[in-house]
C-alpha cells in the first residue's frame, strides 16, 4: 500500500505519527523503568528493538519512506502492542514525544494492508546456523525487524542485509562469532545503542556502523549481583547504568555510572565512563575489578587470566584510526563506593567560564567533592526543564538576566561545602535547587518581565536572588510544587507527573547525579558532541582557547552549539570536556555541517597539541588509562597534518578534501 | 579478468602493476612490503597470503602463498583479515582505509609509516580491483 493511500485513508493520524516518529531520539528510555511504571510488555517478551517503543518509531519511518516493504513480522510487531501507555509516560518525561501514538498508527497501517504486499523472507543457510546458536526465537533475518536496528548500528542509506541475534551468554557469543568468521560475515555488537545513535547519522558512521552482516543484540545478558562485601557488582551486558545503580543504592552503594540508559560493560569499552564523580572515583579501568571478553576469533578470556596478551597495551596517537570494540564485553566485576551519609550538594553560578574553571581546578587538587563539575547554562537548563522551549526561555533568563552561564556543581560531605561557601560569593543550596526544578515553567513564564529586569541591573543577580533577600520572594513567587510542574504535560499525563514530582528522589539532586535520567533531555534537540576529550589543565588558558576554537568553528558551519561541561580528573592535572552541536537529524545537510565541523575541529586539536580527542580514547578505554594518557600529545607537525588530510580523504573521499 | 588469489591473478597483478603504475606518480618512489594474510579461505576454511613488495616505487616481488608467514624476508607492514573484508575491498564496496578503521583489518607495523603508503596502496588496490572478478562466495 502505497504512503498516499494510506494518507487519504487516515491523514491526519498518520502525518502526526510519522512527526512523532521522525523525532524519535533512540535514548534507550523506555527499555528499563526509571519512572515506576514498569516496561513495555511486548518488548520485554520479544526482545528484539523492533518490539520496544523506539524500534516501532524507527520502523514506522522506515515504512513510511519506502525504505523497508511489510513482513508478516509486522503484523506480530504491531499487534504486541497493548497500548498500555508506558511508554508515553517515559517517552514524555525526557523528550516529551507520545510513541504510543505511533504504535497505534502502526497498527492501524498494518490492519489496512493487503497480503500481497507483505514480502516472503526467506530462511537462509545463515540464519539457520544462528538459530543453531541461539534457538528459533532468537535470531532473524527479517527486514522489518532489521530496520529498527537503522539509526543506532545500520546507517540510514544502508541495504537491510543483516542478520539480528540476540544470544543468552558468552558462549553463544563465541559460537557466533566462529560462525561468522567461517561464513566470512562480518558482525558487531549492539547494546543500548545511545552513542551509535548519535554517532550514526555522522562522518563517524564510517567508523562505527556496521555495512552489513550479523547484529550481536545483547539485550539478553542481564545477570546483575552485587556482592556488599568487596563492594563490587557482576553485571551482565544487557544491564543498563539505571538498573545497577538500583541495585547498588539498595545497599547504600553508588556505581560510577554513564547516562541512565547506556549499558555498563558496552560504556567500559566505549568511552571508559565519564561522569561527574570520576573527580573521587576515577575513569576507565578505575571502574572495573575484571571483565570476561569475547574477542575476535570467538575466545572467551578474562582480563585477569595469567596467560593474555597485555590487556593494558594500545596505540597512540592520530595514527590509531581504529574506533571498533575491542572484542564484545559479556559481564564485568564492576566497583562501587559507599554513600556517605553527610552528603550535599552546593551550585557555583559564574558569569565567565574562566572563573568556573579556575574554582573547579583548585577543588579538584584539594580533594574536594565526590562529583564535581562546570555545567554550562544549557545543560543546566535542559536537565532541569521539563520541556524544550521551558528550557530554553530559562537558559535565555540565565543568560540575559541572571548572568549565569555557568555552575560549578560540588557534591561532598559537609566539609567540602564548607570549603566551597567560604571560596564562593555566592551559591544555591539543595533547597533551592527543588525550587528550581519545581518552579522551572513559573520562572522561565518571566522572560520579559519587570521584575527580572530590576534584578538584572543587580551587581551580582545570583547572588541577590539565591542568596539574598529576594530569595524568599522568588521562593514565593515561583510557587514550586508537583502541580504546577504537572501542568506542563499533556493533560492526559498530568496526574501521572504530579505524583511522579511527589516522589522525594526526582527533586532529588544527588539522587539524580547518580541515576543520571536528565541528560536524555539533552536529545530532545537531536545533540552530537563537536568534541569531547580530556586537555591538561596546567596551562588554562588553553583550555579556553580550546573552547573558543570550538565555538568559532560550529560558527562558520552555521551549528547551534553551546559547551556542555568540564570536569576534573586525577587531582585536577587534567580535565575532561565536551562540547555539543545541536541539529536536525533528520537534515542531510546539517548532517553534513555536523560532519566537516567535527572533521575540522579535530585537525584544529590535533595541531594544538596537549588534547586526547574522541579518536584517541573511544573504545580505548578498556585500558589502564595512563596508557591512552599519556605521553601528554605534542601538536602535530605540518607533515603530520598532511598526512591526516590523506588519510582522512581516503577514508571520507574528496568531499572533505581542504 | 580473474579469480582472486588464482596462479593466474598472482601473474597478472604483477604485469598489471608494473604496467598500470607510474613508480614516481602513483608510487611515490616507496621503498616497503607488505603481507596481506586472508584468513577463512573458502571452500576449506584456509589461510592465504599475498606478499608485494616496492623498491623506489617498482614493484619487485608479488607472491601468492598459503599459511599465514611468507616464507622469505619479513615484511614491514602485515594485514590481517577475513576473505569476506578483501573481497569487499577488491569489489569496491570498502576501502582499505574504511576497514582499518572499522577493524576489519588489523595492521602490523608503524602506523606512522603506514599513513605514508596509504596512497601508493589505494593505486595498487585500484589495479587489483580492475583484474579481479570471480571470487569465493
Amino acid at each position: 500500500m502505497s504512503l498516499e493511500k494510506v494518507e487519504t485513508m487516515q491523514k491526519i493520524s498518520l502525518e502526526d505519527a510519522l512527526e512523532i516518529a521522525k523525532k524519535g531520539s533512540h535514548c534507550g528510555m523506555c527499555r528499563f523503568d526509571f519512572l515506576g511504571t514498569g516496561i513495555c510488555p511486548s518488548g520485554k517478551k520479544y526482545g528484539f528493538l523492533a518490539y520496544w517503543p523506539q524500534g516501532r518509531m524507527q520502523i514506522f519511518k522506515m515504512l513510511m519512506s519506502g525504505k523497508v516493504k511489510p513482513s508478516e513480522k509486522l503484523i506480530e510487531i504491531a499487534n504486541s502492542c497493548t497500548l498500555c501507555g508506558i511508554c508515553d509516560k517515559q517517552c514524555n518525561f525526557a523528550t516529551q514525544l507520545r510513541p504510543e501514538k505511533v504504535a497505534k498508527a502502526l497498527k492501524d497501517y498494518t490492519n489496512n494492508l493487503d497480503k500481497s504486499e507483505y514480502q516472503e523472507v526467506i530462511e537462509d543457510d545463515v540464519i539457520k546456523g544462528l538459530r543453531e546458536i541461539v534457538g528459533e526465537k532468537w535470531a532473524t533475518n527479517d527486514p522489518v525487524i532489521i530496520s529498527s536496528y537503522v539509526q543506532t548500528i545500520i546507517h540510514p542509506d544502508s541495504e537491510l542485509n543483516f542478520y539480528v541475534v540476540m544470544p543468552e551468554n558468552a558462549e553463544e557469543i563465541s559460537k557466533i562469532i566462529k560462525f561468522a568468521n567461517q561464513h566470512n560475515i562480518p558482525f558487531m555488537p549492539r547494546s543500548g545503542g545511545t552513542l551509535l545513535s548519535c554517532a550514526t547519522p555522522t562522518v563517524l558512521s564510517k567508523a562505527i556502523c556496521l555495512d552489513h552482516g550479523i547484529i550481536i543484540d545483547l539485550l539478553r545478558l542481564k545477570k546483575l549481583e552485587v556482592d556488599v562485601k568487596s563492594c563490587t557488582a557482576t553485571v551482565g551486558a544487557g544491564i543498563t547504568a539505571f538498573e545497577l545503580q538500583k541495585e547498588a543504592h539498595k545497599h547504600k552503594l553508588r556505581a560510577n555510572l554513564a547516562e541512565a540508559g547506556a549499558h555498563v560493560c558496552s560504556n567500559i569499552a566505549s568511552t571508559g565512563i565519564t561522569s561527574t564523580w570520576q573527580n573521587r572515583y576515577g575513569w576507565a579501568a578505575d571502574n572495573y575489578i575484571d571483565v570476561t571478553i569475547v574477542d575476535d576469533k570467538g575466545t572467551i578470556r578474562n582480563n585477569s587470566d595469567m596467560e593474555i596478551k597485555n590487556p593494558y597495551t594500545t596505540e597512540r596517537g592520530f595514527t590509531d584510526i581504529t574506533l571498533s570494540p575491542p572484542g564484545i564485553i559479556t559481564e564485568s566485576t564492576v566497583k562501587l563506593h559507599h554513600i556517605a551519609d553527610d552528603e550535599d550538594v552546593i551550585l557555583v553560578p559564574f558569569e565567565h567560564l574562566k572563573d568556573a574553571l579556575s574554582m573547579i581546578i583548585k577543588l579538584a587538587q584539594r580533594n574536594v567533592g565526590v562529583s564535581l563539575i562546570v555545567l554550562s547554562r544549557k545543560y543546566l537548563s535542559e536537565f532541569l526543564c521539563p520541556t524544550n522551549q521551558i528550557a530554553k526561555d530559562f537558559e535565555y533568563i540565565c543568560k540575559n538576566y541572571l548572568k549565569l552561564n555557568y555552575v560549578v556543581d560540588v557534591i561532598g560531605n559537609k566539609d567540602d561545602k564548607k570549603i566551597v561557601e567560604e571560596m564562593a560569593e555566592c551559591t544555591i543550596d539543595k533547597s533551592m535547587i527543588k525550587t528550581l526544578i519545581l518552579g522551572a515553567p513559573k520562572l522561565a513564564s518571566l522572560k520579559n518581565s519587570e521584575f527580572l529586569k530590576v534584578l538584572s541591573e543587580e551587581k551580582n543577580p545570583c547572588k541577590a536572588i539565591f542568596a539574598g533577600p529576594m530569595r524568599k520572594h522568588l521562593e514565593k513567587g515561583l510557587d514550586a510544587s508537583p502541580e504546577q510542574i504537572a501542568k506542563v504535560f499533556d493533560a492526559d499525563l498530568q496526574d501521572f507527573f504530579k505524583k511522579v514530582y511527589s516522589r522525594p528522589e526526582m527533586t532529588d539532586i544527588i539522587w539524580l547525579h547518580s541515576f543520571r535520567i536528565l541528560p536524555s533531555r539533552l536529545m530532545r534537540q537531536r545533540l552530537f558532541f563537536a568534541q569531547a576529550g580530556m586537555i591538561w589543565s596546567a596551562d588554562q588558558d588553553k583550555i579556553l582557547r580550546l573552547v573558543d576554537m570550538l565555538s568559532k568553528v560550529c560558527d562558520k558551519y552555521k551549528l547551534e552549539h553551546m559547551l556542555g561541561f568540564i570536569l576534573p580528573m586525577d587531582d585536577g592535572k587534567y580535565v575532561f570536556f565536551e562540547y555539543d552541536y545541536y541539529y536536525n537529524h533528520n537534515d542531510p545537510d546539517a548532517t553534513k555541517r555536523v560532519s566537516q565541523a567535527l572533521i575540522e575541529t579535530t585537525e584544529k586539536c590535533l595541531l594544538m597539541g596537549d588534547i586526547l580527542m574522541v579518536l584517541n580514547y573511544l573504545f580505548k578505554g578498556l585500558y589502564r588509562k595512563e596508557h591512552v594518557l599519556y605521553p601528554i600529545p605534542k601538536g602535530i607537525s605540518d607533515e603530520d597534518l598532511a598526512l591526516f588530510r590523506e588519510l582522512i580523504v581516503s577514508i571520507l573521499g574528496d568531499e572533505f578534501k581542504w | 579478468m580473474v579469480k582472486f588469489l588464482s596462479d593466474e591473478w598472482n601473474n597478472i597483478s604483477k604485469e598489471y602493476i608494473l604496467k598500470k603504475l607510474d613508480p614516481e606518480k602513483d608510487l611515490r618512489n616507496v621503498t616497503t612490503s607488505l603481507l596481506a594474510v586472508i584468513e577463512h579461505v573458502p571452500p576449506n576454511d584456509s589461510t592465504m597470503n599475498f606478499y608485494l613488495e616496492l623498491q623506489d616505487g617498482k614493484l619487485t616481488n608479488f607472491i601468492v602463498n598459503t599459511g599465514d608467514t611468507h616464507v622469505g624476508k619479513e615484511a614491514v607492514f602485515t594485514v590481517s583479515g577475513n576473505y569476506g573484508t578483501y573481497r569487499s575491498i577488491l569489489k569496491g564496496e570498502m576501502s582499505m582505509a574504511v576497514a582499518l578503521l572499522r577493524g576489519r583489518l588489523k595492521l602490523k607495523g608503524s602506523k606512522m609509516k603506514a599513513l605514508q603508503i596509504i596512497k601508493p596502496l589505494d593505486g595498487v588496490i585500484v589495479s587489483l580491483k580492475e583484474i579481479t572478478d570471480e571470487f569465493e562466495e
